[in-house]
């Protein structure tokens, strides 16, 4: 089922007092993968890590690694590697010291703590900033000491608690692709937590989507693109987020105000909320009547802003188009880019 | 509730509790034997007649003891003295620590000398500071101060020996050697002070006195309170000091009630009665302690 | 406003300098007096040019009233007093300060609250219970009292040094097999060895200086010299001199400690003042 290096969680449930954080999660990452949590703050995703890293216990269910039972081993004896969003550099400290610390802990020989110190430093390219201390360094160079000092002892786990977030934009992108290269020369199993869905989107092998203590999705990042389970997932991933009208769905089309806007797939009569993509929202002959709010012209890429009734509709396209603002236009999309959801539950139907 | 194994799994959290227990075990251990059983004995020396200049006396009396301090007029005089000393001594010492602060703050160059002269006052033994004021600086004829009103015109005075002017030594000594405390944690606070809060002050044209009052106090406030805390407590204990500059006369002009404790029970010999006032002094402090904590608290 | 300027300037300079003459002088003073004869010291008006003599400081260290057994009293009992309250003080300071337990709230008040007794309190059992004992006029009784006021006090001034060290060292220090153990003394202590510092020197002043303790359970064996300076008063004459020659000898240590320690005593004030209770 799962190989060295995979990870299992059945039935996580975290209470802190009262409140429950983790309401049930169960999860299945395969060997190798580069799985990434994502949800926005305070829905669990960093709790998990935790718990995956045995720095918070669980209130009920279990653990595994390599199919054994790791749910109560301490921290330490999990062989797991981890980079903390601060860095938690030790300050005091050479960046040498800091990468050599975990071997250090184990009681390798001195000579082997260096030759793998210098290879770890090398790999993510800090070689010739051995002997600075964390205060010394920049940012970026902090982060990648962090980094080192978790792969030098090749963990069979590594797990990331937003470690891009205190980094500038631009260095974000660069860092961004250098950590997925990275993890694919190393083949470790890592799992990484962000609530950047860009970022997620960019990375992941598989996204799991947490939202309020639950995993309401699981899936490669065209699968959770493509076809969001529920509505906040929908409203999660994709900038600008997907647009939702309430509408009523009768026979192949869905009915909105007074227009019939027809969808791939036959159903109802019911409620319903129709979500379209800012992508696939088109200027058109007919369709729903809306007024020219704004355009944003970005250079490459233009994102308009339409009032259609109380709602703001945003469409976002690759050429410019020639309305102007407070032109009352119409739009449409093809039906087959339709997601239709229960207004209810949320849920994709 | 998470599943204990039994065996050797701790979990995470078992784990630090037992890690901190055992760090913190030998300290209070060591404290509750050095500090709070020492405090029920006296307690229960508080509820005895203990003379040793009469030791035929000795025995329980109960709540005698406080009772007889009841109409005791020395120990009443004792609690003003200490009241008036406290009060003085502190307000002294964060009135003139505070102006000093604000002066100095505005003469970089001098501050480095200065905070080495403020730090020679606070490191000094308060007895030897005591003993220092009483022979170099108050006495009659060649000391300092006598040398001073001397040339001025003003005369001669027995600065120690006079009762009025007794209690007003000793509370000069007191303020002399903790204004330095006061003035360098202050004049370190309003120096972490945000500068653009002031530019802003001024750009809405806010005078000097305005911005002091309306910007600097309220955001020296924590760092005040806890300078006042901290010097109430120790003029409440002030001992050494005044038992070197008078030993609490002359008769009982400066007899605070920390030293008329002290008087009773190593002087007089009369420790159960010393014993009580001590466990009056002890619950004065106590209130007050957390009183001014609870201000503080109050005020965040 | 502007012309002012040169005029508030030496004002200000004025107010320090007095500042300054108010603070150092009385050391100062003391200082000048220790040379002296005593002739010199009782002449008014106050003698500036003298012959300076060595008379008072010889007396005072190989004479007859020599202090010196004193100073090795006080040596003795303030370093031992010092070593025992850091080692109890650092690891309770790091368990209040950074880890999790039950009670933790009323322990942290408890300790707030011994700092805040007056010893006049605690002396008198103290006596009763070390003259039972035979304590009294011992090293060993006299470094265990010093506790109670050196132990809250540590305690408290680092646990805001150990506050201060962010929480997730010991996670990622765990995570590297470290321990607990080897956690605090890889990781944290290194730390908070700057605040360890300051608070040894407060420590060691605050035992240095201590007087009524002394005086009451010392005796004619252990008397620091915060005791034996009352040597030179007596009901007859005060040998004003070479009582200054002795207080200047008692109290170099803790001036040069004050003098070059300056920075951090002004760090470990305004910290201990800032985030929570203190002695001094």
């Amino acid at each position: 089922m799962t190989g060295p290096g995979g990870v299992r969680l059945e039935g996580v449930v975290k209470r802190h007092g009262a409140t429950t954080v983790l309401h049930g999660v169960d999860l299945a990452i395969e060997p190798g993968e580069f799985f990434v949590l994502l949800g926005p703050s305070g829905s669990g995703k960093t709790t998990t890590l935790r718990i995956l890293a045995g720095l918070e216990s669980v209130s009920a269910g279990r653990v595994l690694m390599d199919g054994a039972d790791v749910t109560l081993q301490q921290p330490g004896e999990r062989d797991v590697a981890m980079v903390f969003q601060s860095y938690a550099l030790y300050p005091h400290m050479t960046v040498a010291q800091n990468i050599g610390f975990p071997l250090k802990m184990v009681r390798t020989a001195r000579h082997d703590i260096e030759r793998a110190v210098s290879a770890a430093a090398i790999k993510v390219g800090i070689g010739h900033l051995l002997q600075r201390t964390p205060g010394q360094l920049s940012g970026g160079q902090q982060q990648r000491c962090a980094l080192a000092r978790a792969i030098v002892r090749q963990p069979r786990l590594f797990l990331l608690d937003e470690p891009l977030s205190n980094l500038d934009a631009k260095l974000r992108l660069e860092t961004r692709l250098e950590l997925h290269r990275l993890q694919r020369s190393l083949g470790v199993t890592t799992v990484y937590v962000t609530h950047d869905q860009e970022e997620a989107m960019t990375l992941a092998d598989r996204i799991a989507v947490f939202i309020d203590g639950r995993i309401v999705q699981v899936g490669t990042p065209r699968e959770v693109y493509a076809r969001p389970r529920t509505i906040t997932v929908a409203g999660f991933i994709g900038t600008p987020p997907m647009n939702l009208i309430p509408g009523r769905w009768e026979g192949d089309a869905v009915i909105v105000g007074d227009e019939r806007m027809p969808v791939a797939t036959a159903g109802g009569p019911r409620a319903v909320m129709l979500g379209v993509r800012p992508g696939d929202l088109r200027i058109a002959e007919r369709g729903l009547a809306a007024v020219v709010e704004r355009i944003e012209d970005l250079g490459d890429s233009s994102i308009l802003s339409f009032s259609a009734g109380d709602r703001l509709l945003k469409q976002k396209s690759d050429r410019l188009p020639a309305v102007r603002e407070g032109e009352t236009v119409r739009l449409d999309f093809a039906p087959e880019t339709a997601h239709l959801f229960d207004p209810q539950s949320g849920g994709r139907l | 509730m998470p599943r204990a194994a039994g065996r050797p799994a701790l979990t995470l959290e078992a784990q630090e509790r037992r890690f901190a227990l055992a760090l913190l075990g030998p300290a209070l251990a060591v404290l509750l034997l050095t500090t709070t059983a020492p405090l029920v004995y006296l307690a229960w020396n508080s509820l005895h007649r203990l003379d040793l200049a009469m030791p035929w006396l000795s025995g329980f009396a109960g709540f005698g003891n406080f009772g007889k301090m009841g109409g005791d007029p020395r120990f009443w005089n004792s609690l003003l003295l200490t009241g008036i000393y406290t009060g003085s001594t502190v307000v002294l010492q964060v009135g003139l620590g505070l102006s000093l602060a604000l002066l100095v703050l505005q003469i970089p160059r001098g501050q480095g000398v200065l905070r080495i002269a403020a730090i020679l006052p606070i490191v000094l033994a308060p007895v030897v500071v005591g003993l220092f004021w009483r022979t170099l600086v108050l006495a009659p004829d060649f000391g300092l101060v006598d040398i001073v009103t001397r040339a001025l015109g003003l005369g001669s005075h027995n600065w120690l020996g006079d009762p009025q002017l007794a209690l007003i030594s000793v509370i000069a000594i007191h303020t002399w050697q903790w204004t330095p405390f006061a003035f360098l944690v202050l004049l370190a606070t309003l120096a972490t002070l945000p500068p653009d809060v002031y530019e802003a002050a001024r750009l809405d044209r806010a005078g000097a006195w305005q911005r002091f009052r309306h910007i600097t106090l309220p955001l020296i406030r924590p760092a005040v309170v806890m300078v006042v805390i901290l010097r109430t407590m120790t003029a409440l204990s002030a001992f050494a000091a005044i038992f070197a500059a008078t030993g609490g006369g002359p008769g009982s002009a400066t007899e605070i009630l920390n030293l008329y404790a002290y008087r009773t029970s190593f002087t007089e010999l009369n420790l159960g009665y010393g014993a009580s006032l001590a466990v009056v002094l002890m619950s004065i402090t106590l209130a007050v302690s957390y009183l001014m904590f609870r201000l503080r608290r109050a005020r965040r | 406003m502007n012309g002012s300027r040169p005029l508030r300037r030496i004002a200000l300079a004025l107010v320090a300098g007095s500042g300054l003459a108010v603070w150092a002088f009385p050391v100062l003073w003391g200082l000048l007096t220790s040379f002296k004869t005593e002739r010199d010291v009782l002449a008014y008006p106050p003698v500036l040019v003298f012959t300076p003599t060595l008379d008072n400081y010889r007396e005072v260290i190989f004479g007859a009233s020599s202090i010196v057994p004193n100073l090795w009293s006080s040596f003795v009992v303030a370093t031992a007093a010092t070593l025992l309250t850091m080692l109890l003080a650092v690891p309770a300071g790091y368990a209040l300060g950074r880890l999790r337990y039950p009670a933790k709230r009323a322990s942290g008040f408890y300790v707030l609250a011994t700092q805040m007794l007056p010893p006049v309190g605690l002396i008198i059992p103290y006596y009763l219970v070390l003259q039972k004992v035979g304590g009294l006029d011992t090293y060993g009784g006299l470094t265990v009292i010093y506790l109670t006021f050196s132990l809250p006090f540590a305690i408290w001034l680092l646990v805001s040094y150990f506050e201060d060290v962010p929480l997730e060292m010991e996670e990622a220090a765990l995570l590297d097999r470290a321990g607990r153990l080897r956690t605090l003394w890889y990781v944290i202590l290194p730390q908070v060895r700057g605040g360890i510092a300051v608070t040894t020197i407060f420590v060691f002043l605050n035992a240095w200086n201590e007087f009524m303790f002394a005086v009451v359970l010392g005796g004619n064996r252990v008397r620091p010299v915060t005791v034996a300076m009352f040597n030179f008063i007596s009901v007859e004459q005060t040998q004003w001199a070479r009582l200054a020659a002795g207080a200047m000898l008692a109290m170099a240590p803790v001036i040069l400690i004050g003098i070059f320690a300056q920075r951090h005593i002004v760090k470990g004030l305004t910290v201990g003042a800032v985030k929570g209770g203190g002695r001094r």
